[in-house]
């Protein structure tokens, strides 16, 4: 009995403990920003904690960058095993707050062959778009033809939202970065939080 | 209290409210103004709505009444996402200020994170990049003085002065044209959009922007080469994160 009350105490005690465990200073999830799906339905960034994630920003308009973007996330996830990549989540940021709207990100994902069961294409409001870029060091700035000049970065959070690796520009990710992935998809706590 | 006195007490109280206002923000008119940086091919002029913007500087003063009233932002709870490790180093201690830190200093050593939450809570925003340099352009009796040699001379002057000299209480300077103060001589200041101004650290690349790593036009082309204050600003502004900071970056709030 006092062995199976000992057992229950230790179990109860740990989830509480990972339940409430705070982010590390250096979270995204402390971001109080609000994305919306392709499928229309809301969620907090912070919902997304617990799987590495690949997160990028991008806009459905985009002609040149963008489409590459879309390319190398897809060749990233190409060398993970199907167990690895069950692990890992994809998330597309749109700059274009007015235009992509969820109906024109599942256009954008039929276009370029999304599996949006496994990758989130989101669009935000202006303010939460300017947090997420500041967070991801991505600049940008909206045209007068409604396009958006902007640095492409694809950046690999851990399990708790902590940049773990970046890589600037298109077709530039390296062997370190996949390393990276690999290792926090393979279900490896990476390093100590901040 | 007598009928004299209560009425001088409540003179004395729209007063001082009405100076508190007027000492705070200052009106910036609506205009078509051309920028030091070409912000799209093509795009000589940009538009600037009227604004109002802060008649100085935040100080060490102000900052820290936000610090205590905040305490997420205090230097030793703030989160590694939001400001990066020396922020507000200078301050003796988490809400105090030290000798290091005097009152009516500009409040420096603090990221872009700060500064917006800072100005949110004082009912406002960081200004645009566009509206600071439009107010910028301005010296004690004209709204653009940009063309005026002495203008020129008197701004440049602030990157000669060694960074060591420690910094001036802000309105130590006479106000422009606006009522605005401190805007050339003081320190660096956050914008909202400060990662909108891309500019590649190669000249290089100016007309030939490298497309890998941006979308779009790639690097803005700077439109006034001889605007050197203003490319310097941008060029700096756009070497930040977000969570940077800086000895001599600070900021004002705008509406």
């Amino acid at each position: 009995m006092k062995r199976f009350m000992l057992t229950c105490l230790a179990v109860w005690s740990t989830s509480t403990v990972i339940a409430g465990a705070a982010l590390p200073g250096a979270s995204l999830y402390q971001l109080p920003v609000t994305l919306q799906a392709a499928d229309g339905s809301t969620l907090s960034l912070s919902s997304l904690r617990g799987q590495p994630l690949l997160i990028t920003m991008f806009f459905s308009h985009c002609n040149s960058v963008c489409p590459l973007v879309t390319l190398d996330l897809q060749n990233l996830e190409d060398q993970l095993t199907a167990q690895e990549k069950s692990r890992v989540r994809i998330v597309m940021v749109s700059f274009d707050s007015q235009n992509d709207t969820p109906a024109q990100l599942q256009r954008f994902a039929r276009q370029r062959n999304i599996d949006t069961t496994r990758w989130i294409l989101a669009r935000a409001n202006a303010q939460d778009v300017r947090l997420m870029a500041a967070a991801l060091g991505i600049r940008y700035r909206e045209l007068p033809d409604h396009s958006f000049n902007h640095s492409t970065v694809i950046s690999l959070l851990d399990q708790e939202g902590v940049v773990r690796a970046k890589t600037l520009g298109v077709q530039a990710s390296d062997d370190s970065f996949l390393k990276s992935l690999k290792s926090l998809s393979a279900g490896v706590t990476a390093g100590v939080p901040r | 209290m007598t009928y004299s006195t209560r009425i001088f007490a409540l003179l004395l109280a729209a007063l001082s409210a009405a100076g508190a206002f007027a000492g705070s923000r200052a009106k910036v008119a609506e205009a078509e103004f051309i920028p030091a940086l070409e912000l799209s091919p093509g795009m000589s002029s940009v538009h600037v709505a009227a604004f109002q913007l802060d008649r100085r500087p935040v100080t060490n003063a102000q900052f820290l009444k936000f610090v205590k009233a905040h305490p997420e932002w205090r230097k030793d709870r703030v989160a590694a996402l939001y400001a990066d490790t020396q922020y507000l180093s200078h301050w003796s201690g988490a809400t105090s200020l030290g000798s290091a830190a005097r009152a009516q200093q500009p409040v420096t050593r603090v990221s872009w994170f700060a500064a917006r939450a800072y100005c949110a809570a004082a009912h406002g925003r960081l200004p645009n990049w566009s509206e600071w340099e439009l107010a910028a352009a301005a010296d004690e009796h004209v709204l653009d003085a940009r063309k005026d040699p002495k203008w020129q001379e008197r701004v440049l002057d602030w990157y000669a002065r060694p960074a060591s000299d420690p910094l001036a209480q802000v309105g130590s300077e006479p106000a422009d044209v606006y009522g605005i103060q401190d805007l050339h001589d003081l320190i660096w200041e956050w914008v909202e959009d400060f990662s909108a101004l891309m500019v590649s650290g190669d000249s290089r690349t100016q007309g030939d922007p490298d497309k890998l790593a941006f979308c779009g036009a790639g690097a803005l082309s700077a439109k006034d080469r001889e605007n050197y204050p203003m490319l310097m600003r941008i060029a700096f502004l756009s070497s930040l994160e977000a969570s940077s900071t800086a000895r001599s970056l600070g900021f004002r709030c705008a509406t």
